[in-house]
């Protein structure tokens, strides 16, 4: 009884310890519990979001004229899966759609209900009345996604925007997708018979096989085969998709955020471990003779230690329940932040049993800990305990004596302090440096993520301004010369078309193709290690591809292309966050070695400061005439008979340019005895899209997100270094009270005397923040490297004054929470 | 003489458990310079908070402190640690030393509070300190390793350093044996000596005998002076009995 009335009084005595110690484990149960019960809770809800779909394993995307029925066969000979699925989609990428005025774009794919059905089981989730929908003309039913990120509603009209031209649909209701949810290739549309029939103006089809199979599907076997039968170039005219690769891409962010989490914990539970160290080494000391009295009365030190032990039970244990009660009260909104994130209805109970384990570990851990550290008290016999233990007993080597004193004394005597308590000080630079690097990394996170061009750097491809894809026939070079010319163009690449995957020899992975003539002319492309190339037979690769592949500068890489395998050396690494991370950069003429047909098609625009875009657009357009993809789209114009005819066929040449891939046509109409005549030669363009634009509507919300999440956890991580380094200053003043008495005596005035609490921090503060800085580094490389397949680059100023606040927040909290020492009166001192 | 220090209607009181314990009352008094003066009083006659008002440590609750012609009594906290710093030195009873520092940083930490460091502040510090027994080697020691009269020697050494205008202390041979406590004395007999202005509280005739000034405190107020020549300047046991006298009259 005896021993747990101690406990009660330590900690009435040392309330603001007990405080932050209950908060801190609080925040790392919470933490911790999150974490484990959400890191099995977001596999398995994801799986059961597919289960309820009843969508199939796997999906095959051929382009619709290049489909070939052996492509099926195989599926069913080879491979004995037996219910191939059939259907069609419209494939739109970077489809533009309105949201309350506002222009927005992703990838979409459009199937009709029969599709849908060989997909998955169509289960509808907030629709109209079937009264409703009978009476809609342009039914459509979206995925959760336009709900979830759009705030649609089941009646709203969505209305897509096609080559100047708009497509206004009704939303029936949305539906629980599987497959092609995410913006990979694209979220999936259902639509009537008769609109999907209007889109195919629109958007190129695409021939789809869905299969259910138990093992593991090998598409790079499959694709081979098929080109073999085929004797054509399978793999550049399909897409994939899988459920579990779908998991991987969906849930991958989520887990990023959690794992990060885990590493907060950590960092507060360091935190925790160094207050208890530090409180029961000074609680001893404080207590010293209380100590020795209770061990000459019979009580045992393990007696003794019990009661530290238990105060620790009580604050820790109390903590540990909270946030284990947190973490359970924080699921609602962890289903909220996790049905943002992924785009699903995400709606779990909390893993109660992972909550409680979090709990125990926490509150076992603290309780372990605690004993270790009060363990210490066997070692002190009564007697040593009477004279109050033998660490204030000086007899070592005068540290900075003030004989020596050039400056200020307050930092003379600041520094003398540190040598005082050298562990206390070591255990505050472990807090540091673990905070700090949690600190630093948001920091750099958030930095990054603050700058517009940042994305840009890491994208490990061009995002030009516009991107024009020329029509077959043009001269290429001709055409960039004209637009050089124009007053609001800054710069134009040519380079080939980036469209198709590219299949490495070897590799389970494909990747994006780029061709240049000359690097130095691009902006968004750099190498971490090598060079970008210069000969055909040169290539730069992603990190991504680099990491995962463990290819090396010097190593050889053979491409299948249309020109069969071809070797190239790989000249350079080129930190890349786009297209699945998996890029190659080749020349122009390296392109088309390895795809004899291609040739440079794409002009990519750059516009000087200022520029209006889409007054540039209509200039173009001016220029060179409608592009083929928008004429495609396009209604007959007014007009004579002749000029409505002419119209007509420019639709028809535009639609055949545009969404089959013919290259020049005639045409001769007879009216009469009138021939009316023409070609395609009057199409130069035959598309254009706004890179710059559309890169900056994806990226945005990811940047925005992280930037939330960062500046949380800076928030988050400057309470905890505040709490620490309170309590570790306002410690100080209460057990150096009689000391800061004295000093006063002497005139010393409360500033001097904060300022030299605060001082005593400096050398621990700054040498701990650089530390951290070098952490912080480390940490963000291998996170970027891991995430992204990148690695950004550090900036000096930015690790200086990151550094330099960490300092400075480290001083003004030691300063201001060393304020009690205003209240030390020296009358009270010398009368007491 | 020249008052150092002089108080018009000064009043301290303290509040205990709800009910105003007035401990000083509307005091005038004048502490002349060179002056060694004695405070004498019972316990709880206020000789203690006087002292601590005096000099700064504490704020009166009512009336004046001119130090010189300065009015102190409205001075901040730390207004008044800059007054005490340049103007006053303490001796305690418990005498109060760093116990984290050596002998001479002791001194010097009280020194650097003041003035800046130089070679002849050093040598002025060590100099005084083996004047009083403290030699080199004994400089380099901590507290702990000190005896009582050893660290008396540091503390007086500390409180005189910045050569204040007045040394106060309070009760400096309280917590010494009486052969230590005769050292003490003696050191403080030498100060003043020298022309340094004192203020003591002590309730040990034999301390008492060392000043020029006795003050007998009742109940807060000063309701008795004894005047006396130098120390050492008369005969002891005449002065003895003379204070001896004087207090007897006071009721002690």
């Amino acid at each position: 009884m005896k021993i747990f009335r101690l406990s009660l009084f330590n900690l009435k005595k040392n309330k603001r310890e007990a405080a932050a110690i209950l908060f801190l484990t609080l925040v790392s149960a919470f933490l911790l519990g999150t974490f484990l019960s959400s890191v099995t809770n977001i596999p398995k809800v994801f799986g059961k979001c597919f289960a309820e779909t009843g969508c199939r394993d796997y999906m095959i995307m051929v382009e619709a004229d290049k489909y070939r029925d052996v492509y099926s066969d195989i599926l069913t000979e080879d491979y004995s899966i037996s219910e191939v699925q059939r259907g069609k989609a419209l494939w739109a990428l970077e489809a533009q759609y309105d949201k309350n005025g506002e222009n927005r774009s992703t990838n979409m794919t459009f199937v009709t209900e029969s599709t849908e059905y060989a997909f998955e089981d169509f289960v509808k989730d907030e629709t109209l009345s079937d009264d409703e929908i009978a009476k809609l003309i342009h039914p459509i039913y979206l995925p959760e996604y336009f709900k979830i990120a759009d705030g649609f509603k089941a009646g709203d009209t969505f209305t897509l925007t096609a080559g100047g031209m708009d497509y206004p649909f009704e939303i029936a209701g949305f539906y629980k997708c599987g497959l092609l949810a995410e913006s990979g290739i694209g979220r999936k549309c259902v639509i009537s018979d008769y609109d999907y029939m209007l889109l195919t103006s629109v958007y190129p089809e695409y021939e789809l096989m869905i299969f259910d199979q138990s093992d593991s599907f090998d598409y790079s076997e499959y694709t081979d085969k098929c080109s073999k039968k085929s004797s054509e170039n399978f793999a550049k005219a399909c897409q994939y998709r899988n459920v579990e690769d779908a998991k991987t891409n969906e849930i991958y962010s989520i887990e990023m955020y959690l794992y990060i989490s885990v590493f907060f914990s950590a960092v507060t539970f360091a935190a925790v471990f160094f207050l208890i160290a530090h409180k029961i080494k000074k609680d001893i000391e404080d207590q010293m003779q209380q100590i020795g009295v209770l061990e000459a009365l019979g009580y045992t030190s393990k007696e003794i230690s019990l009661s530290y032990v238990c105060e620790y039970v009580l604050s820790g244990g109390v903590g540990a329940v909270l946030g284990g009660i947190c973490a359970v009260l924080f699921n609602p909104v962890m289903n909220s932040i996790c049905t943002s994130m992924i785009y699903r209805h995400y709606d779990v109970s909390p893993n109660y049993l992972r909550i409680i384990v979090a709990v125990l570990i926490v509150a076992v851990l603290v309780t372990a800990f605690a004993a270790f550290k009060a363990g210490r008290i066997r070692k002190i016999p009564p007697v040593t305990a009477f004279r109050k233990g033998i660490q204030t007993h000086h007899f070592g080597r005068n540290v900075f004596p003030l004989e020596g004193l050039k400056k200020s004394v307050n930092l003379r005597l600041a520094l003398k302090g540190i040598f005082t308590d050298l562990s206390g000080s070591i255990g505050t630079a472990i807090c540091i440096i673990l905070a700090g690097t949690a600190f630093m990394f948001a920091f750099f996170t958030y930095d990054f993520f603050s700058k517009d061009d940042a994305m840009l750097k890491v994208v490990g491809m061009e995002v030009p301004d516009e991107s024009v894809t020329l029509m077959n026939g043009v001269d290429t070079d001709k055409f960039r010369e004209e637009l050089l010319a124009l007053p609001e163009v800054r710069k134009v690449n040519l380079t080939c078309g980036y469209s198709s995957w590219m299949y490495v020899k070897g590799s389970d992975e494909p990747g994006t193709a780029f061709g240049y003539e000359d690097y130095s002319e691009t902006e968004n492309i750099f190498v971490k290690e090598g060079r970008l190339p210069e000969y055909e037979n040169e290539v730069a690769i992603s990190l991504g591809r680099a990491d995962r592949e463990n290819r090396h500068v010097g190593d050889s890489l053979i491409m299948l292309g249309d020109g069969g395998e071809k070797s190239y050396i790989i000249t350079g690494i080129v930190p890349a966050m786009s297209n699945s991370r998996m890029n190659m950069y080749f020349t122009t003429d390296g392109f088309i070695r390895m795809n004899p047909n291609a040739r440079p098609d794409m002009a990519e625009i750059y516009l000087k400061e200022g520029t209006d875009r889409k007054a540039f657009e209509k200039k173009l357009t001016a220029l060179y005439g409608a592009n083929a993809k928008d004429t495609a789209f396009g209604s007959s114009a007014d007009g004579t008979l002749e000029e409505r005819i002419r119209a007509v066929a420019d639709e028809k040449m535009a639609v055949l340019i545009s969404r089959y891939g013919i290259t020049d046509v005639d045409y001769a109409i007879k009216i009469g005895d009138t021939v009316i005549k023409g070609n395609s030669s009057k199409f130069v363009i035959k598309e254009m899209s706004p890179m710059a634009e559309m890169f900056a509507d994806e990226m945005g919300t990811v940047g925005e997100v992280a930037k939330t999440f960062c500046g949380a956890a800076m928030i988050f991580v400057g309470v905890i270094v505040a709490v620490i380094l309170s309590i570790i200053s306002a410690g100080t003043v209460k057990r150096q009270r009689k000391e800061l008495g004295i000093m006063k005596s002497m005139g010393y005035t409360s500033k001097d005397l904060m300022m030299q609490i605060a001082m005593r921090i400096l050398p621990t503060a700054v040498l701990s923040s650089v530390i951290a800085v070098f952490c912080a580094i480390f940490v963000q490389r291998a996170f970027w490297l891991a995430m992204f397949g990148i690695q950004i680059a550090e900036s000096l100023p930015l690790m200086i004054i990151s550094a330099a606040v960490l300092v400075v927040f480290c001083l003004m909290v030691s300063y201001i929470s060393a304020r009690r020492i205003k209240k030390i009166s020296v009358t009270e001192l010398v009368t007491e | 003489m020249i008052p150092v220090l002089r108080t018009e209607k000064l009043c301290k009181s303290f509040s205990n458990g709800g009910t105003q314990q007035h401990v000083i009352k509307n005091l005038d008094l004048e502490i002349m310079d060179g002056d060694f003066t004695v405070i004498m009083g019972a316990s709880g006659s206020g000789k203690s908070t006087l002292l601590y008002a005096l000099s700064g440590m504490d704020k009166p609750t009512l009336g004046k402190i001119y130090f010189g012609d300065k009015e102190i009594q409205g001075y901040s906290n730390d207004q008044l640690a800059v007054f005490r710093r340049g103007n006053c030195g303490f001796v305690f009873q418990s005498i109060y030393l760093l116990e984290n520092q050596t002998v001479l940083d002791n001194v010097l930490t009280g020194a650097f509070a003041v003035q800046k460091n130089s070679p002849e502040l050093i040598k002025r510090t060590k100099d005084t300190l083996a004047r009083l027994g403290l030699d080199e080697e004994m400089q380099k020691k901590y507290p702990n390793q000190l005896s009582g009269g050893e660290a008396q020697r540091v503390g007086i050494v500390r409180a005189i350093i910045n050569e204040p205008k007045i040394l106060f202390a309070d009760e400096p041979t309280g917590s010494l044996n009486s052969a230590t406590g005769k050292e003490v004395l003696d050191i403080f007999t030498q100060v003043h000596e020298n022309g340094q202005s004192i203020v003591m509280v002590t309730h040990d005739i034999k301390t008492a005998l060392r000043g020029t000034r006795v003050i007998y405190l009742r109940d807060g107020s000063v309701v008795g002076e004894h005047r006396m020549p130098k120390y050492g300047g008369d005969d002891l046991k005449e002065r003895r009995n003379e204070l001896t006298a004087f207090l007897d009259e006071m009721g002690w």
